[in-house]
């Protein structure tokens, strides 16, 4: 009589999960041939890239991966998917500031003059991508934030709500991408490679939500009311 | 090697601006600096300095040896 052994399915996603979104950035960003600067600077570019990583890994914690539900049950994923929103989406928010705060502590151009200074090249495609991510994310942020009562003012329903939500996060993610690959110090080619393949991946499995071609394609689970749904 | 790596250019143009040595140049087909004439940098860290993304970095050594005539 032999012993089988169940693989736990939810741990091993789990520790995927973390491979992907967490531990691939941090060695393509440990591996890539960047000349290293100060802890802080590097901390701030670790931090951002685990951050940015973590906020396309949000395209898997969604009702597009069905499967992933399934397993987990739908009350824990938003949960989950609550956190990385918080830690991540503020972390992103605050780039544009972190970006100056080693100025703070170094000879030479004063953080504000350097702030505006980015803010206003507008001749960089880069700098103009990122300007429009940021604005996307504070949208979503601020509409994921309200939902309830935005759904409420607008007389419309939770289902259409997630479909404004998912629409705008491909639109930052793209955004946010192009501003990354363009002015990334550390988006080399295996990082980059990483970041578009994640995301379109993400981004198909939702663009199939909600334009499916066949029968067969996932549908989202009814909505028995928006205060359940949205909580 | 002094200045060693750009990355991250936005385009302002501040450390073309700033560099005394003429070591840097502006990539206009792609609107970001280049590092033109490596062995004419001094060190001077004003392109680091004035660069408002962080995007230059320069060799860990703060001066360059003096040559001088008594040795």
């Amino acid at each position: 009589m032999g012993v089988t052994v169940k693989p736990d399915l939810k741990k091993l996603i789990a520790i995927a999960a973390l491979v992907v979104f967490v531990a691939l950035p941090i060695l393509f960003y440990a591996l890539g041939d960047f000349p290293r600067r100060s802890v802080l600077k590097e901390a701030i570019s670790l931090l951002t890239l685990v951050a940015l990583s973590l906020m396309l890994g949000q395209f898997f914690l969604a009702r597009s991966n069905m499967g992933v539900i399934e397993l987990y049950n739908l009350r824990r994923i938003r949960t989950v998917h609550a956190v990385i929103a918080n830690f991540a989406v503020s972390w992103l928010l605050l780039h544009p500031f972190l970006v100056v705060v080693p100025r703070f502590f170094e000879a030479g151009i004063e953080p504000w003059d350097a702030m505006t200074m980015m803010l206003t090249t507008y001749s960089s495609t880069g700098i103009a991508l990122g300007l429009a991510a940021w604005v996307l994310l504070l949208v979503l942020t601020v509409t994921a934030i309200f939902r309830i009562r935005l759904i409420k003012a607008l007389h419309t329903k939770y289902p259409r709500w997630r479909h404004f939500h998912g629409m705008l996060s491909i639109a930052l993610t793209t955004f946010a991408l192009l501003h990354a690959i363009s002015l990334g110090r550390h988006t080399d080619t295996p990082m980059a490679t990483m970041l578009i393949v994640v995301s379109v991946v993400g981004v198909a499995m939702l663009l199939r939500m909600y334009f499916p071609q066949r029968a067969g394609a996932p549908e989202p689970p009814s909505a028995p009311n928006v205060r359940e749904q949205a909580r | 090697m002094t200045i060693q790596h750009i990355g991250g250019c936005i385009g302002c143009r501040e450390c073309v601006l700033s560099c005394p040595c003429d070591v840097i140049r502006m990539d206009e087909a792609v609107n970001k600096a280049v590092i033109a004439y490596p062995a004419d940098c001094q060190i001077c860290h004003l392109c680091r300095m004035y660069c408002p993304v962080d995007a230059i970095t320069l060799s860990p050594e703060k001066t360059i040896p003096v040559v001088v005539s008594w040795g």
